[in-house]
């Protein structure tokens, strides 16, 4: 177990750079997930951590050890592929013991680590099998099978639950979190989907384009974007972005929506400093779906961080546990969370609620969070 | 379901001509093809005086094997009169080396050009597969300076250096093709587990290779059993591999021209590759279909 360090990490490929100045920096024990859309440069990254690639310039440090010029193998690393790359030829035992074997281990000590792995990954039955005789999850505990196995100080997962269908990949991933727990490994995660980064990380690297966009904890990451790709990446349904002025409304900052004659104006509440500098300018305004809701009892009274408008419905589409109302605000279509005994009928007129205590504004030129 | 049986059965005569008119033209290829064998066969099995007496196609009315015992032990080549027995052996001992030496380096060809690639690996394998595409007549003369030079003329040695070289273009195609298909991940992964080259090479993907070793082995055992032209240039006298032989034995002017050892000397010298096809062939399929269970 030990911490990773990336200090000013680039990846290029002739003149093409894949990464830029990667600085990550993080603690024993703790669950990092690289998530982004494909081609954003998170596999890359984490081939470079294994050493799979070599890094144009920059830094990787385990604990204090830098290992840009180590061999994968002595990095002390194992890796969880997405496709499981799980050795055909060999029986799940073999499979999870070849790294073991490779590194000249005894076969006493080697039958004493699959016993005690095979254990804890519930696979006991299967050690006798090969791999074309197992099912998806089955493999996928196998494959991890043999990062565990190896005890090492950084455990690498690259996409490891793509390959899964949906309910397993629920459990796996539950099965994944109660591991980190137990074991208190440091594990590093590469996935595209915002929800298995959302809860799995301790903290999250949001990338695009090779540039880190973010890294913080998922629930800051939520709460406050750097950006409106962050924004719009992180959270399902999206968030919402709405293009608006910064108002000033006798004395107290407000948000201004044009819609035909009589535009929505929303009081901010408790606002920062740096919104002063927008004043009278074009913002855009983002609020999340379950930031817009029905009316919301207390909404009337003063001071309240709920503000109501009217607005006609569009569509709905019913989950079960919320129905997403689709409204059109400023000609763009603007998703509310609506309780489902409160859900309107399309073509209704209906009082919403936006919680102004959870929006974030944007520069509409830099994207950047004002 | 029931739309489709009312086709069926409203052009059901049409279909039975049509059927039967195809049968009929596969049969007449079939025919076609077999014939040689056919005249082969039955010409090894028949004496001399009933060769002479017969006709071409007709059946033999004594079987005898004599002729086939003749050939194996007796036939003359040149001067020697000891059978065909010494040179199919000459051609054991060139085709089963140069088969596996060009199936192995064609594996590990495959492997490095498709799992650790290098720089330039596109040019190598482009220039190997312009390897393919070189006649044998072209490399004749300069094949035979490098093997003298070499001190390895007319030598079995030198026949499976040869059919190494010549083979090895067609190896590296096969196993590039295969191996590119398997997953990059399972070297990482090997590599993560601290296996080296080689090491992944024997442990994980040479097992894995099965179908495409025998259609390799299947591939050069053929081309270097069957080769003539090579045998006859690089070989000399004794070490004569058995199609340099048979051509010997069939064109060997003085006495009686003895069809029917000709006849089962060819077949002889043609049985091996078709055991190779028979017995490799299955093993062929069975690979194939392992590999294909859902994964």
């Amino acid at each position: 177990m030990s911490s990773l360090t990336l200090d000013k990490v680039r990846k290029a490929y002739g003149p093409v750079e894949v990464l830029k100045e990667i600085n990550l920096a993080i603690e024993d024990g703790e669950f990092l997930v690289l998530v982004g859309p494909s081609g954003c440069g998170k596999s890359t990254l984490l081939n470079l951590i294994a050493g799979l690639e070599s890094s144009s310039g920059g830094e990787i440090r385990i604990g204090d050890r830098v290992i840009n010029d180590v061999h994968p193998k002595d990095r002390n690393i194992a890796m969880v592929f997405q496709s499981y790359a799980l050795y055909p030829n060999m029986t799940v035992r073999k499979n999870i013991t070849f790294g073991l074997e490779i590194r000249r281990v005894s076969a006493e000590e080697r039958d004493k680590a699959v016993a005690s792995v095979a254990k804890l990954l519930q696979i006991e039955p299967l050690l006798d099998r090969k791999p074309a005789q197992l099912s998806g999850g089955q493999r996928q505990r196998v494959a991890m099978g043999r990062a565990l196995v190896r005890n090492p100080d950084i455990f690498l997962f690259d996409e490891p639950l793509s390959n899964l269908d949906a309910k397993l990949r629920v459990d796996m991933r539950t099965e994944i979190k109660k591991l980190h727990q137990r074991l208190g490994a440091t594990i590093v995660y590469v996935t595209h989907d915002q929800i298995e980064a959302m809860t799995l990380a301790s903290r999250i690297a949001v990338m695009k384009d090779g540039i880190l966009q973010q890294f913080d904890t998922p629930q800051r990451i939520y709460e406050h974007p750097n950006n409106m790709f962050v924004a719009g990446f992180i959270g399902s349904p999206s968030m919402n972005f709405i293009h608006a002025k910064l108002i000033s409304d006798n004395g107290r900052l407000a948000i201004s929506i044009e819609r035909g004659s009589n535009p929505i104006v929303l009081p901010l509440k408790d606002a920062p400093e740096s919104y002063n500098a927008y004043v009278g300018k074009d913002v855009v305004f983002g609020i999340r779906p379950e930031g817009l809701t029905h009316k919301r009892t207390g909404s009337e009274e003063p001071g309240s961080q709920y503000v109501n408008f009217d607005s006609k419905v569009e569509v709905i589409e019913p989950t079960g546990a919320d129905t997403m109302t689709v409204i059109e605000i400023g000609g763009k279509e603007i998703v509310a969370r609506v309780r489902p005994d409160r859900a309107p009928h399309p073509g209704e007129t209906m009082t919403f609620s936006a919680d102004m205590s959870q929006i974030s504004l944007f520069d509409p030129v830099t994207e950047l969070r004002i | 379901m029931a739309d489709l049986q009312q086709y069926s059965h409203g052009a059901g005569w049409k279909n039975a001509v049509l059927r039967g008119l195809l049968y009929l033209v596969l049969i007449l290829f079939a025919l076609y093809y077999l014939f040689p064998l056919f005249v082969m066969v039955s010409t090894s099995l028949k004496s001399l005086t009933e060769i002479r007496e017969g006709s071409l196609i007709s059946l033999p009315r004594v079987i005898t094997f004599d002729a086939w015992t003749y050939a194996w032990n007796d036939a003359c080549v040149g001067v020697t009169c000891s059978g065909i027995k010494v040179y199919f052996w000459n051609s054991v001992k060139m085709a089963i080396p140069a088969v596996l030496i060009s199936t192995f380096l064609g594996a590990i060809n495959g492997y490095a050009l498709t799992k650790f690639r290098f720089k330039g690996a596109n040019v190598v394998f482009a220039l190997l597969l312009f390897g393919c595409f070189i006649p044998f007549q072209v490399v004749l003369l300069p094949m035979s300076q490098v093997l003298g030079k070499l001190g390895l003329a007319s030598s079995t040695p030198g026949l499976v250096m040869v059919h190494v070289v010549y083979g090895l273009c067609f190896t590296t195609l096969f196993f590039r093709n295969y191996y590119v298909s398997i997953p990059d991940e399972l070297v990482k992964a090997a590599t993560i587990d601290g296996a080296g080259f080689f090491t992944i090479f024997w442990r994980i993907i040479l097992p894995i290779s099965t179908p495409i070793i025998v259609v390799s082995v299947i591939w050069q055992f053929t081309q270097i059993w069957n080769d003539f032209l090579f045998g006859a240039s690089f070989s000399s006298g004794d070490n004569a591999p058995m199609t340099v032989a048979l051509n010997n034995i069939v064109n060997t002017t003085t006495g009686v021209k003895a069809y029917n050892v000709d006849m089962a000397t060819a077949l002889l010298t043609g049985l091996p590759t078709l055991l190779v096809y028979v017995l490799a062939g299955k093993y062929f399929v069975r690979g194939l279909t392992a590999g294909s269970v859902k994964g």
